[in-house]
């Protein structure tokens, strides 16, 4: 996401804007939903200093003033280094929502078309039946009126042979949260639907699922076969695994709802899930229509350096080496799973250009033993500091030393790379990624025009 | 027991439980398995799981942290192993670089040396061809019959025949692969036309033989190695400086052996030979102003061994040159994750599987409109072009190198 937002920022500047990557980035691992911070970077035991703000954070705006009252360093500070002291949170604020909108301008009548907004955090429903606070969630994971009535009536249906979702577990899950809070709906029931993209009832993947229901007139059978359990129940509302279509989703989500008379929405997945897949997609099409050059399958592996500056960037192909030799550079290379930052007994490394990483405290990284900065607990509301861990940089995002100053005049860097953002802890990811990436690109693209 | 008495001891062992040991080489592909974090991307990308489903073909996730995980069972994967079409989509889109292509290749070479009643029936067939050729394709048995299928196809075509040129310290050796020699004739023709109107000073190899890929891809080992030998001493023979070919395949696997055995001269495609060493001014000179054909509308079918095992430069250097044809406007496909078919010898064995693979591509290309489909490589050529005959599509099909050979002004 942070290199795509950094290269079709660059490029609507006019720029000739090259993106090398190795696959698909870490985006196709998400769930598709965009988080800007649903909480506190370190964790629940810091809810102490913040009595007054509810945790999760109600809204984006919320979470955005507790982080950079706490911790400046965090990226989302960065963004508001320029601005006079008592405008920073301001505008922060102003980049983010500004972020939101870009975003959502841009892949308007995608496949991964977004709704939500900087007013509030949503909480759409999962697959494991639990809730996740985040800010944009694509269009056929919105339901307008599941919370609205009490007398709501909800199904969640599964199909056969899907192992990746199970409706009974997701129900009992979902219900006994419900009950819990109190909150609507309180009558929650399960179906299997007997749908097989190959004809057979079992192993069965999400992405045949997705795949099979992009195709013409599949929205007949599924509908057929759905409807027999919502008049059984009386259901007004169907949550389905998120597998709707790659293509096709939001239209067999409006088919079905005209079907059927209720509404049906989709559940947020675990990675890597067919939302991730439609938002990878949907963002390579927003960056090559802007004029972008996407070059996959190249992993950028060093860099030649001359005085302060990047002079050219190696990469290397399955069979083949390109020296390209770019005005400006963006690494948004990722942390431990995108392959920027790499971790063993020995330290932590940043991988491309051999940058110096810092821990979640900004200390330097190079010797720490990564067991030291992981919780005991693997699921713990404190995550792992270790995954804070990643480049610590100055206020137009460039990566700096030990001793403050930037590696490189015109090397900037975006998205997971950068320390103190823990994001599976912070629920951060997609956030954080977009608004320094635009940031980041913004920065890139004015020196480039400067050095011109 | 001296330690050479063990040694020998063990490996007698090994053999009697149908484990072989894995060569030097073959060490950075097996640990490359370790990284799997067993996220299942790949299966979201893989061509053949889109085409067949995971009940038929179960994956690359599952042939990393699976299949490959026990040698002495490795006979026991024969029935999803061979379906890979080799495509490499999965080794591109893993995060942690696991090199499944490979790792089936090295599967399919313990299955063929232990169990060989395991190994498709097909690939046994081209096997005994290439055994008694050194060839991947049976050849003409009557010469004459040979050239008159040539001459046939080049004067459909309206390309020129040139007499071959055999010689010793050209600059280049052009090698068109067993499907141009032996097959598709006319990119062979095709290739030599657009050398020479560049006047690229060129060879080819007195006795055509293989680059190994296809007894590689069926896990013979050792007939891979005897021909990549052979190849390599022809090539020495002929004291060429470079080595160019129009096969997709033989790109990324005479790249690929000629770094191992140290053959110290470059590989190119022919798009990445006229790109980098003619240059797109030269061939916009030639192709540029031609009025003797009328517009046309032109997508292109990326090769996986270009694009996923080779780079996909390439494919952006056909554009380019494309580009520069007159009257050529170039649509370009959005099928994503594509794959011919034609791949991993699947075709020679489970052809149904290899034509629902291609049906993805096939939809692709009817969504962009194109009246005219080019490939730089004959076999996803042949492989395309067979199944959108068969599909009662209007669209044409040509090798790139035919397509350019056509449009250049005749010397």
């Amino acid at each position: 996401m942070a290199g795509l937002a950094a290269g079709t920022i660059a490029a609507e500047n006019g720029l000739e804007t090259l993106m090398l990557r190795t696959g698909q980035s870490a985006t196709a691992y998400s769930s598709g939903a965009i988080d800007i911070i649903g909480y506190p970077p370190e964790g629940l035991a810091l809810k102490e200093y913040l009595p007054d703000t509810e945790v999760p954070f109600k809204t984006p705006s919320d979470g955005l003033r507790a982080i950079l009252t706490l911790f400046p360093f965090h990226p989302y500070g960065i963004i508001g280094f320029g601005a006079d002291d008592d405008k920073v949170v301001e505008s922060v604020i102003a980049h983010v929502k500004e972020s939101i909108s870009w975003l959502k301008e841009r892949l308007a009548g995608s496949c991964a078309a977004l709704i939500g907004g900087f007013e509030r955090n949503i909480y759409p429903i999962t697959v494991l039946g639990t809730t996740k606070p985040t800010c944009l969630i694509q269009e056929t994971m919105w339901s307008e009126t599941l919370n609205a009535n009490p007398d709501n009536v909800l199904i969640f249906a599964g199909f056969r042979g899907h192992a990746e979702f199970n409706a009974l577990s997701t129900t009992r899950a979902y219900l006994e949260n419900q009950l819990r809070t109190g909150k609507p709906p309180h009558k929650v029931g399960h179906c299997v639907l007997e749908i097989s993209p190959f004809g057979k009832p079992y192993n069965i993947s999400s992405i045949e699922l997705a795949r099979h229901f992009d195709h013409d007139g599949s929205m007949v059978d599924l509908a057929a076969a759905i409807k027999k359990h919502v008049d059984q129940l009386g259901a007004t509302h169907v949550a389905i695994p998120p597998v709707l279509g790659i293509e096709q989703a939001l239209q067999n989500k409006a088919e079905l709802q005209k079907e059927l008379g209720v509404e049906v929405f989709e559940l947020v997945a675990l990675p890597p899930s067919v939302p991730g897949f439609r938002l990878q997609r949907a963002m390579d099409r927003t960056f090559k229509n802007a004029g972008g050059t996407l070059l996959i399958g190249h992993q950028a592996r060093s860099a030649i350096f001359k005085n302060d500056m990047i002079e050219s960037v190696v990469a290397q192909s399955p069979r083949r080496e390109v020296t390209i030799s770019p005005k400006t550079v963006i690494l948004a290379s990722g942390k431990f799973i995108g392959g920027g930052l790499e971790a063993d007994e020995n330290g932590i490394r940043e991988t491309v250009l051999d940058l110096m990483p810092v821990t979640t405290n900004l200390h330097p990284a190079e010797e720490v033993r990564p067991v030291y900065h992981t919780n005991v607990f693997s699921l713990s509301p404190d995550g792992h500091a270790v995954l804070g861990a990643g480049l610590a940089v100055d206020m137009d995002f460039r990566p700096i030393d030990a001793d403050g100053v930037e590696r490189a005049k015109n090397l900037f860097c975006a998205g997971s790379i950068l320390a103190k953002y823990n994001y599976s802890l912070e629920k951060s990811g997609l956030g954080v990624a977009l608004s320094t990436g635009l940031a980041a690109g913004r920065n890139a693209a004015r020196m480039a025009k400067e050095v011109s | 027991m001296t330690e050479e008495e063990a040694f020998e001891f063990v490996k007698n062992t090994l053999k009697e439980e149908r484990i072989t040991p894995y060569h030097k080489n073959e060490i950075e592909i097996v640990h490359s398995v370790e990284g799997c974090i067993n996220c299942g991307l790949c299966i979201n990308h893989c061509p053949v799981v889109a085409a067949v489903g995971v009940d038929r073909f179960t994956g690359p996730r599952s042939i990393a942290v699976e299949l490959s995980r026990s040698p002495p069972e490795f006979w026991s994967t024969a029935d999803k192993i061979y379906l890979c079409t080799g495509c490499g989509t999965c080794r591109e889109v893993c995060p942690k670089n696991v090199n499944v292509p490979e790792v089936v290749n090295l599967v399919r070479a313990r299955i063929f040396e232990h169990r060989p009643d395991l190994v498709p029936k097909g690939l046994h067939m081209v096997r005994e061809i290439i055994v008694e050729h050194n060839l991947a394709f049976e050849p003409w048995e009557d010469p004459e019959e040979k050239v008159e299928s040539r001459d046939v196809r080049l004067e459909r075509l309206d390309i020129p025949y040139t007499e071959d040129i055999i010689k010793k310290n050209a600059e280049v050796l052009f090698y068109p692969g067993c499907q141009a020699e032996e097959r598709a004739q006319e990119v062979r023709e095709a290739a030599k036309v657009v050398l020479n109107y560049f006047d690229v000073d060129y060879t080819l190899l007195d006795d055509m033989s293989c680059c190994g890929l296809p007894s590689a891809l069926m896990g013979d080992d050792e007939t891979s190695q005897r021909l990549a030998g052979l190849l390599k001493e022809k090539v020495a023979g002929l004291g060429v400086k470079k080595v160019v070919t129009t096969c997709a395949g033989c790109t990324s696997n005479i790249s690929d052996i000629s770094l191992q055995d140290q053959w110290s001269i470059p590989v190119y495609h022919m798009v990445e030979y006229l790109a980098e060493e003619v240059g797109l001014d030269r061939l916009k000179q030639a192709l540029g102003s031609s009025k003797e054909f009328s517009e046309v509308t032109v997508t292109v079918h990326d090769p996986c061994h270009l694009i996923r095992h080779t780079s996909r430069r390439t494919m952006q250097d056909a554009i380019e040159i494309l580009k520069v044809i007159s009257g050529v406007k170039v649509a370009i496909s959005e099928a994503e994750d594509s794959c011919c078919g034609g791949g991993g010898l699947v075709a020679y064995h489970s052809k149904d599987v290899a034509d629902s693979v291609v049906q993805e591509n096939l939809i692709s290309i009817d969504k962009t409109g194109a009246e005219r489909l080019v490939a730089p490589c004959p076999l996803c050529t042949a492989q395309i072009e067979a199944n959108l005959f068969k599909s009662g599509s209007s669209v044409e099909v040509d090798d790139l190198m035919v397509f350019i050979a056509q449009r250049l002004p005749k010397k």
